[in-house]
């Protein structure tokens, strides 16, 4: 019977002013494929979903980076190496593995980074065909795990709201330019869900998958509540019908999706 | 320690403790997390006859000890629960209550007379204090004379045990109480939800996207536990009791209040498997505090046992 278990964090880094990134020993989480999440106890009165910034099967060992934006996120940046989490997981729906052939985009924003840079970790060394990264936050010290990109081989197209690293504005016209390249291409992201509608319609056009991993306040985490839902396909008369963030998704196809 | 409850119309309950409606989705959910076969039942997530949409996200919020839901009774509706859910709840030994919903004293009754046919029902929860709904719902739930018409329909159709869920959201819940034993209620649960509402500095807005919203968890339970009692003070009936529920001491509080039975909500969300433990640790809970039984607990703490 699956079941609530403790992880021990092994190591607490500061990726950025505000985040922390915990890594965290567990045979379990590390089953996890990229986009999925896992629900961790706080003091408050609900879990928080964090999806997995590097999933390291050989040593065990999975990420979960948070930015601080409220009293669970404080309270799990505040942690230290050696605590415990009390953790409910891998849960939902990840990114399917890209499509070999396909030149493949990954695109982040903001604390939406970590899964994309995990898809990346698990699939980017078998890739056959051209690979690109766009990660797009306000300010340069938000663009997090740029140095992990890098380690990887992969030089990230930058954007920041405020001009402060890379081009001064969204990734939406990076995306555009890329989608305008490789009209054969493929596409995930995840990031805040204006950039993932923005993303969605520039990659309206094309011919491979199109796979955006969603945030939204959740409840139980495991489909029983239904709080967490965003508005889907198929659109009734009375507007869009409401899917599950924690079992329907947090990855969805964008055809899928109502913006 | 025998933990067997028996209730109105043959209804029997392993152990006093049950899944809230609205927490526990349809049955097949948390059957990975919790073995229901442990519980003394379920009350499933409420059922109308066609489906609802339920209302915009963001739909949950936290509150200091409380946790505010504005899910708005999303549900496939009554056919897609007897066809999906209903063959996984044949595989369950655990009494199954259908917590049913509408927007009319019509669609209560329909939901009754359909669900009513399905012998894995083993009793009705009529909702009609769900704060987050336009029309029907609390309306029904707010009204004596609405709420009696409800009952009184629902009975017409089923001969199943039902309990009617009680507002906490007016000033005097146990006139609705009344109301509803009078047109043929076997038991009463309560409470459901407080309304409530909190705001989203950023978006400058209420934080729920149905802008009101009900609240449940820890916070609450003072309420319920005072709702219980005046109920339980004045109705014949069983009562049901809830909100905020946590550990066996809770259960214990609401025993003695006067509730014959509890469900358990918003805690499984934190741990799935905490239900079990409360069923686990409950008898040295009672014994503990002298109580030889179950039955000894219920009520020991109202006006009428303390005279004898």
């Amino acid at each position: 019977m699956a079941h609530a278990f403790k992880v021990r964090i092994d190591e607490v880094r500061v990726p950025a002013p505000d985040h922390a990134e915990l890594i965290v020993h567990s045979g379990e989480l590390i089953k996890a494929r990229p986009g999925q999440f896992c629900h961790v106890l706080t003091p408050g009165m609900l879990r928080r979903p964090i999806s997995f910034s590097r999933i390291d099967r050989a040593r065990e060992r999975v990420g979960l980076l948070v930015q601080v934006v409220g009293s669970g996120t404080r309270w799990m940046a505040e942690r230290q190496a050696g605590e415990w989490l009390d953790v409910l997981g891998p849960l939902g729906r990840g990114f399917d593995p890209p499509e070999g052939e396909r030149p493949w985009l990954l695109v982040g924003g903001g604390v939406g980074i970590p899964p994309i840079f995990a898809a990346l970790e698990a699939w980017g060394a078998q890739r056959t065909s051209s690979l690109e990264v766009v990660l797009g936050a306000r300010f340069k010290d938000y663009l997090i795990m740029t140095d992990d990109f890098r380690r990887m081989a992969v030089e990230p197209a930058l954007a920041t709201d405020d001009g402060s690293a890379g081009h001064r504005g969204t990734v939406v016209p990076l995306v555009e330019e890329w989608v305008s390249q490789h009209p054969q291409g493929q596409l995930m992201a995840c990031g805040p869900t204006p950039m993932l509608a923005a993303v969605s319609r520039a990659a309206a056009s094309l011919a491979g998958p199109v796979q955006l991993a969603l945030e939204q306040r959740m409840g139980c985490g495991i489909g029983a509540c239904l709080a967490c839902v965003v508005p889907a396909e198929p659109v009734g008369p009375e507007g869009p019908r409401y899917r599950r963030v924690c079992t329907d998704g947090p990855v969805f196809r964008r055809e899928e999706l109502v913006f | 320690m025998d933990l067997t409850v028996r209730l109105p119309r043959g209804l029997v309950l392993k152990n006093p403790i049950m899944a809230a409606s609205g927490t526990f989705g349809f049955g097949p959910e948390y059957a990975a997390y919790v073995d229901l076969n442990r519980l003394g039942g379920v009350s499933v997530k409420g059922i109308s006859p066609e489906p609802w949409r339920g209302n915009p996200p963001p739909r949950v919020w936290e509150t200091p000890a409380g946790l505010l839901n504005s899910i708005g009774l999303q549900n496939p509706g009554m056919e897609v629960f007897l066809e999906e859910d209903v063959p996984f709840l044949k595989t369950v030994d655990t009494a199954i209550v259908a917590n049913i919903i509408g927007h009319t004293v019509e669609e209560y009754r329909q939901v009754a007379e359909r669900l009513s046919q399905e012998p894995r029902i083993d009793a009705f929860e009529v909702n009609i204090s769900c704060p987050n709904i336009k029309a029907g719902g609390i309306t029904f739930g707010h009204d004596p004379d609405q709420a009696f018409r409800v009952m009184e329909a629902v009975r017409a159709v089923t001969e199943k045990p039902v309990m009617v869920k009680i507002s906490p959201n007016t000033a005097e819940p146990w006139i609705v109480a009344e109301a509803v034993t009078a047109a043929g209620a076997d038991m009463i649960s309560a409470i459901n939800t407080l309304v409530g509402m909190a705001i989203d500095f950023k978006a400058r807005r209420p934080a729920l996207g149905g802008r009101t919203g009900g609240l449940s968890g820890p916070a609450v339970k003072p309420v319920a536990i005072r709702i219980v009692y005046e109920i339980a003070s004045r109705v014949k009936v069983p009562v049901i009791g809830m909100g905020g529920i946590e550990s066996a001491e809770d259960v214990l509080e609401f025993l003695m209040a006067g509730a014959q039975a509890v469900m358990v909500g918003t805690i499984t969300f934190q741990h799935p498997e905490r239900m079990l433990e409360i069923i686990e640790t409950l008898p040295e809970v009672l014994n503990a505090y002298g109580f030889a039984s179950l039955s000894e607990a219920v009520g020991a703490a109202l006006p009428s046992r303390k005279e004898h």
